[in-house]
C-alpha cells in the first residue's frame, strides 16, 4: 500500500520539480527524447522564428523509466502539451482517456505508412501522429562469417539455412545468434513475435477473444527462437541479456550476429571500428515472407494540456514532409520524408527493406500483462522447466483470464 | 492556550505528514475498491489480483526473500558486532570498513554486483573458471536455483553491516562488571557471548529484526535492479508485483488492491511479532 502510493506521490513530486510543465498563453511544453535534443533545437527556433506569437519549450526525457514518467503525468493532470510516445502506448492511454484525438491536426494522411496509421487508430479514431518508424533485422560479423567459411555476400535467408549458419559459427567460445530472455521484456516481446507471425501464429486471435499462445504454430515460432539457446548456439547469459546486452556480446567479439536495430549501427562503429558490419533480413521459413515488429514514436497531446491549439499547429510545423525527415533517428513515417538522400546508405537499405512485412502488435488494453505471461512462458522454456508446449498452455490460461476481463 | 500554541507549531509538519502519508494511504484504499473509471466495485479488484497463479508464487517468494535474508544478517552481523567489540589493532578502521556496504547507495551496489554475477562478463565466474574452480561459467542469475540466494546474499551484505553497528553499540552499554564476575568463575569467551552478550543485546536484536522485516517487505531496488523479478518469476516478490501492476499495466485500481492485501499481511506479521516478544519472560523493555 504504502509502496504504490509512495511511489505515485514521489513520481509526482519529482515530475511537477523537474519539469515544471505549467504553460502560460502561447507557451507549448514538449517533451522530447534526448537522442534529438540538438534537432529539436533547431526545429523549435524555427518555428518560433515563423511564429512569433508562441514560445516552444522542449523539455528533454530519457528512455529509461520513460513509460512510468508519462504515465504519472498523465494522471496527475499536470501534463505537457505534445510528448513523444512509442507508438504501442499509444493505445492504453486513449482507452484510458488520457489523451485527445488528432485526426483534425494531420496533414496528408495518405502520405503515411498504414502500418503506424493503424497503430495508434482506436475506436475509428487517430490519437496520435506517428513520426518515426523502424524495425529490425539480423546484424552480424562478415569476419565472423568468412572464418568458418560461410559467404558474407549471401547471408541465410531461410529457417534452416539460418540455424546451419549459427551452427557454424558457435566455434571456439562464440556463439552464432545471440536471441534475449531477459533485461528489458519489451525487447524479448520484438525478437521472437516474427517467428510466431511467420510460423502462421499469434497470442490472441483477431477478434482479440481468444488466446491462441498455445496453437502449434505459435508453439513452432516458440520453439524455433527458443531452440538457439538449447542448442548452444546463443549465449549461457541469453536470459540475462536484452537488447542492449546483446549488442555488448556483439561489440566484444563473443556473438556473431544478433537482432538489432539501425540505432546499433553507430554505436558498434565507434566502440569496435575493427568489426566488419553486415545486415540481413530476418530469415523465413521455405515460401512464406519474413516479418517484424513494426516499433517508433509518436506524438500524442494529452487531454490536460494547458494550449492544445498550438501545440496542434506545431505538430503540424513538425510533421511537414522535410521537418519529419530531418527530425527522425530512424526512417520517418511519412512515404514522401523517405525519399530524402540521408536515407539512401547502404546499410539502411536492408532494414528499409523489412519495413513492408513489418506489423504493429494487437491493440489490447492488456497488452502488456499479455506480453508478460508470454514471456514469463519463454523464460521457463529456456529454464529447462517446462517444454515449449507446456508453457505456452500455461501461457494460454494466463492470457485468456486477460482478454476475459 | 498553551495547547494550541503546541499545535501551531506542529502544524507544519502535520500538514507535510498527512500530504505524504495519510492522503496516500486513505487514496489508495479508495483506488482498490474502484474501477479506472472511479465508479464502485467492490471487491472485484480483489478477486482479480488472487486469482493468477503468480500472486500466490510472489507471496512464497517474498517470505523466502525477507526470512532468508533476515535469518543471514541477523547472525552475520551479530557476529562481526562480537568481533569489533574486542580490543585489537587496527578496530576503528575495521568498524569504518564495515559500514561501506549500507552507505553505498542500493542502486549503485545492485547494478555493480549484478555485473559481477554476469555469466559472461562477470569477474565471479572469471576468477572461479580462471582457478580451475569451475570447468564452465554458472549463469548465477538465470540458474532457478541460484538466483534467490544470490540475490538474497547481495541483500544480507547490504544490511548486515546495519545490524553490526546496532548490536555493537549494545554491547558497548553492558558494565564491565559482568564480564569480571564471570571470569572471576571461570567462564571461557563463549560462555560470555552467551550469557552475558547475547541476553544483554537481546532488546536490540528484537528491535533491528523488526526493521529487517519491515524493509525485507518493502524493499524492491535490488532484486528490480538484477533480475525484474525473472526469470520467469523466480525472485519476483510482491512489491515488484505492485509495481509491475501499477507503472508497467496500467492497472492502478489492481495495484491498489494487491498493495491493501499485502499491507493487512504485513501489519498482522509484525503484530504476532510483537506480541510473540512481548510474552517473553524477563525481557527488558
Amino acid at each position: 500500500m504504502k509502496l504504490t502510493s509512495a511511489a505515485a506521490m514521489l513520481a509526482l513530486t519529482v515530475s511537477s520539480l523537474t519539469l515544471s510543465t505549467a504553460a502560460f498563453a502561447g507557451e507549448v511544453v514538449w517533451w522530447t527524447p534526448n537522442w534529438g535534443e540538438a534537432r529539436a533545437k533547431e526545429l523549435v527556433e524555427k518555428f518560433q522564428a515563423a511564429n512569433p506569437g508562441i514560445t516552444i519549450k522542449a523539455e528533454i526525457t530519457v528512455s529509461d523509466g520513460l513509460p512510468q514518467r508519462v504515465l504519472t503525468a498523465l494522471q496527475s493532470g499536470g501534463a505537457p502539451d505534445i510528448i513523444e510516445v512509442q507508438h504501442g502506448w499509444v493505445n492504453g492511454y486513449a482507452q484510458n482517456g488520457l489523451i485527445i484525438p488528432l485526426d483534425d491536426t494531420i496533414q496528408d494522411k495518405d502520405d503515411y505508412t498504414k502500418a503506424a496509421i493503424d497503430y495508434v487508430t482506436w475506436d475509428n479514431q487517430l490519437w496520435a501522429i506517428p513520426y518515426r518508424m523502424e524495425t529490425r533485422a539480423v546484424v552480424f560479423n562478415k569476419g565472423d562469417f568468412t572464418a568458418v567459411g560461410l559467404d558474407p555476400a549471401n547471408p541465410p535467408q531461410t529457417w534452416d539455412q539460418f540455424v546451419d549458419a549459427a551452427t557454424k559459427l558457435s566455434v571456439n567460445g562464440k556463439s552464432g545468434f545471440a536471441i534475449t530472455g531477459g533485461g528489458e521484456m519489451g525487447n524479448t516481446i520484438t525478437a521472437s513475435l516474427p517467428y510466431v507471425w511467420m510460423a502462421g501464429g499469434a497470442l490472441i486471435s483477431d477478434d482479440m477473444t481468444t488466446a491462441t499462445a498455445n496453437s502449434p504454430e505459435t508453439v513452432k515460432g516458440v520453439t524455433f527462437y527458443t531452440d538457439f539457446l538449447k542448442k548452444g548456439l546463443s549465449p549461457a547469459s541469453t536470459l540475462e541479456n536484452d537488447g542492449t546486452a546483446a549488442r555488448r556480446l556483439f561489440i566484444a567479439g563473443t556473438v556473431s550476429s544478433y537482432l538489432g536495430g539501425q540505432f546499433d549501427i553507430p554505436s558498434i562503429k565507434t566502440e569496435n571500428p575493427a568489426i566488419d558490419i553486415g545486415v540481413f533480413p530476418i530469415p523465413h521459413p521455405e515460401g512464406v515472407n519474413t516479418a517484424g515488429v513494426l516499433g517508433g514514436w509518436s506524438y500524442v497531446i494529452p487531454k490536460d494540456a494547458k494550449n492544445p491549439t498550438d501545440a496542434k499547429l506545431f505538430l503540424q510545423f513538425l510533421n511537414t514532409t522535410e521537418n519529419q525527415g530531418f527530425f527522425t533517428d530512424t526512417f520517418p513515417v511519412r512515404v514522401s520524408s523517405q525519399a530524402l538522400p540521408r536515407f539512401d546508405d547502404p546499410i539502411l537499405s536492408v532494414f528499409k527493406s523489412m519495413l513492408p512485412y513489418a506489423r504493429p502488435v494487437p491493440i489490447h488494453k492488456n497488452w502488456v500483462q499479455i506480453t508478460q505471461a508470454y514471456f514469463d512462458g519463454l523464460q521457463r522454456i529456456m529454464l529447462d522447466e517446462q517444454t515449449p508446449q507446456e508453457a505456452m498452455d500455461q501461457a494460454n490460461e494466463e492470457i485468456q483470464a486477460l482478454l476475459d476481463s | 492556550m498553551k495547547s494550541q500554541t503546541g499545535l501551531l507549531f506542529a502544524l507544519p509538519a502535520l500538514i507535510v505528514l498527512f500530504m505524504l502519508i495519510a492522503y496516500p494511504v486513505a487514496y489508495t484504499g479508495l483506488l482498490s475498491v474502484t474501477d479506472a473509471k472511479g465508479n464502485f466495485s467492490g471487491l472485484d479488484n480483489f478477486a482479480a489480483v488472487l486469482k493468477p497463479k503468480v500472486t500466490v508464487q510472489a507471496f512464497i517468494n517474498t517470505i523466502y526473500w525477507v526470512f532468508g535474508s533476515i535469518v543471514f544478517q541477523v547472525v552475520l552481523g551479530t557476529l562481526t558486532a562480537i568481533l569489533l567489540n574486542q580490543s585489537f589493532f587496527g578496530r576503528g578502521a575495521l568498524r569504518a570498513i564495515t559500514l561501506i556496504p549500507w552507505v553505498v547507495p542500493g542502486i549503485v551496489a545492485a547494478t555493480t554486483w549484478a555485473w559481477m554475477f554476469h555469466t559472461e562478463f562477470g569477474i565471479i565466474n572469471y576468477m572461479l573458471t580462471g582457478t580451475g574452480v569451475l570447468q564452465n561459467p554458472i549463469g548465477w542469475l538465470t540458474n532457478k536455483d541460484t538466483v534467490m540466494p544470490v540475490l538474497i546474499a547481495i541483500n544480507v551484505w547490504k544490511l548486515f553491516p546495519f545490524v553490526a553497528i546496532m548490536v555493537l553499540a549494545g554491547l558497548q552499554s553492558i558494565p564491565n562488571d559482568l564480564y569480571e564476575a564471570a571470569r572471576v568463575d571461570g567462564a571461557t569467551f563463549w560462555e560470555e557471548v552467551w550469557y552475558i552478550m547475547l541476553p544483554s543485546v537481546r532488546p536490540v536484536i528484537t528491535a533491528v529484526t523488526l526493521l529487517l522485516v519491515i524493509w525485507g517487505l518493502n524493499s524492491i531496488t535490488i532484486i528490480y535492479a538484477i533480475t525484474r523479478g525473472g526469470p520467469a518469476n523466480k525472485t519476483l516478490i510482491t512489491p515488484i508485483q505492485i509495481f509491475r501492476s501499477a507503472f508497467e499495466s496500467f492497472q492502478f485500481n489492481q495495484a491498489a488492491a494487491l498493495s491493501v492485501i499485502f499491507f493487512a499481511v504485513t501489519i498482522v506479521v509484525v503484530f504476532i511479532y510483537i506480541k510473540v516478544l512481548s510474552a517473553q519472560p524477563g525481557e527488558a523493555k
